[in-house]
């Protein structure tokens, strides 16, 4: 029966442009799609250790404790993530200028917030990673369907031109076929636009908790430096004297 | 800084997750492809119930084939009239003669049944149709109105193909038949019509099937049903199906021809 234009025989019989724009936008949409959803478990599991280890943190832990069970996790195979990359970054050379005896309490604060920086804009592009694919599919794919449809078009009109007599009938099924490419088209680009905005608010989210835990932590290693040079000089002090 | 595993310059030992999203992804598409073709082929049966008239329309194409097989007898007679001209024009109006019998069946319940209905009928009717027809040619205008002039086209086309070996003068009682139901479907009676008035018109023909002219060879008095009668065949303009006959045949039967107008299914 003619009447039966399945989905598979208007993608089957679309001409080769279309067919190849059509599997384009398959391939985007199943990319974008395993994007969401890795990114999706991947934001999950970063917040669930975000706050296991801001609880972790605030519970009064003995800092260098908490640095010493981070590395044994690591032995153990763990990977280490999101703020406790931090906070072992900044830990670890805190802990390492301080042992050089001539440095003063701001340059001690200020070497470890950069090192923090610098494991913080790592952080960042972890979680950002895969969110550009999300924007150009999102942005693009609409355009490369609407291309297959404007294509599929053109060749069903270009086939009426030879027909003497011209039906709907003719140039109906390249119509439909042409816009199952923009259908495509949409369908790829609306979850992967709502997906990025969605991540991305989400990385802006995790971006702010961890230059809060930078500042934070700065904080306590400020008042821990001015204690360590203050005992130093005391001890200075004491021996000199 | 050492090279440990701690370092933040370590490649990144995430997790991988691979897996789950993958698995997520290629099974949302693969569910979503089957919603979507299991909706388009409903919605297709749907659309298949909206068009019940291509089907009608076959089943009159199959009985329009049953029609072309009559033409052999009605041929018969044909060949006598082509020698002279005037008796030419009967041949033409034969076929009609086929459906003559249909209405016979048909009105004697119903007077007037509807014109999709008489076709049904046809099929059987024309069987008995060659024997009482060929002496008086009636058009039955409303059964053969039925017959469409795209199906007739059809099945003149249709019929070329299988009776490839037929003879050419089945082929033009066929065409008769078919100019027939044409001028037919364009003839719109005025209300004066009445049962046993005859016009007969003289048509002329050029190869492509166009009319050249129509002339009245015999007028039924009424001045009224004498022009309904011509213009329907202005209206019809042309018969491209006749494009496919041999040019002999064409030019023995169809160059000029007779049509014989009468209402002979009028109550009154």
């Amino acid at each position: 029966m003619e009447e039966q234009l399945s989905l598979i025989d208007l993608v089957l019989h679309a001409s080769f442009t279309v067919q190849l724009v059509m599997g384009l936008l398959l391939l985007a949409s199943m990319l974008s799609w395993y994007m969401i959803v890795q990114r999706s478990i991947y934001f999950r599991n970063a917040h669930d250790e975000m706050y296991e280890f801001e609880e972790r943190f605030w519970s009064g832990i003995d800092l260098s404790r908490l640095y010493r069970e981070g590395t044994e996790s690591i032995s153990e195979g763990h990977a280490i993530l999101g703020m406790e990359s931090i906070f072992r970054a900044g830990f670890k050379e805190f802990s390492r200028l301080a042992q050089q005896a001539d440095m003063d309490s701001e340059a001690l604060v200020e070497g470890s917030r950069r090192a923090m920086r610098v494991a913080m804009m790592r952080e960042e592009e972890r979680l950002e990673r895969h969110l550009a694919f999300l924007a150009s599919v999102g942005s693009t794919s609409p355009y490369i369907g609407l291309f297959g449809t404007v294509w599929g078009i053109m060749h069903s009109f270009r086939g009426l031109a030879n027909a003497t007599q011209a039906t709907l009938a003719t140039v109906a099924p390249g119509i439909s076929e042409a816009l199952v490419a923009t259908a495509m088209g949409l369908f790829a680009a609306i979850p992967a636009v709502l997906a990025y905005n969605r991540l991305a608010a989400r990385v802006e989210v995790f971006s702010n908790r961890y230059d809060t835990f930078v500042d934070e932590f700065s904080g306590i290693l400020y008042r821990q430096a001015y204690a360590l040079r203050a005992r130093a000089k005391k001890a200075g002090a004491a021996s000199g004297g | 800084m050492t090279a440990s595993a701690g370092s933040i310059y370590a490649k990144p030992m995430a997790p991988r997750i691979v897996l789950r999203p993958a698995l997520a992804s290629v099974l949302l598409h693969a569910l979503i492809l089957a919603a979507v073709t299991v909706n388009w082929s409903d919605s297709s049966r749907e659309v298949i119930r909206v068009k019940p008239a291509p089907r009608i329309i076959n089943a009159r194409l199959v009985d329009a084939s049953e029609f072309q097989p009559k033409p052999k007898p009605v041929a018969k007679p044909a060949p006598k009239p082509k020698a002279a001209p005037k008796p030419a024009p009967k041949p033409a109006p034969k076929p009609a003669p086929k459906p003559k019998p249909q209405p016979k069946p048909a009105p004697k319940p119903a007077p007037k049944p509807a014109p999709a209905a008489k076709p049904k009928p046809a099929a059987p009717a024309p069987k008995p149709a060659p024997k009482p027809a060929p002496e008086q040619p009636r058009l039955s205008q409303e059964e053969l109105a039925a017959l469409t002039r795209a199906d007739l086209a059809r099945a003149v086309a249709e019929e070329g193909e299988e009776l490839a070996a037929a003879t050419a003068q089945e082929m033009s009682a066929s065409y008769a038949a078919l100019i027939q139901q044409t001028v037919i479907n364009y003839w719109s009676r005025p209300p004066s019509a009445r049962n046993g008035m005859e016009t007969e018109l003289s048509i002329q023909l050029i190869p492509t099937g166009e009319v050249v002219s129509v002339s009245i060879v015999k007028s039924s008095g009424n001045s009224a049903f004498d022009s309904s009668a011509v213009n329907a065949v202005q209206k019809a303009g042309s018969f491209p199906e006749l494009q496919n006959l041999p040019s002999g045949e064409f030019e023995r039967t169809f160059r000029r021809f007779r049509l014989l107008f009468r209402p002979e299914d009028l109550r009154y």
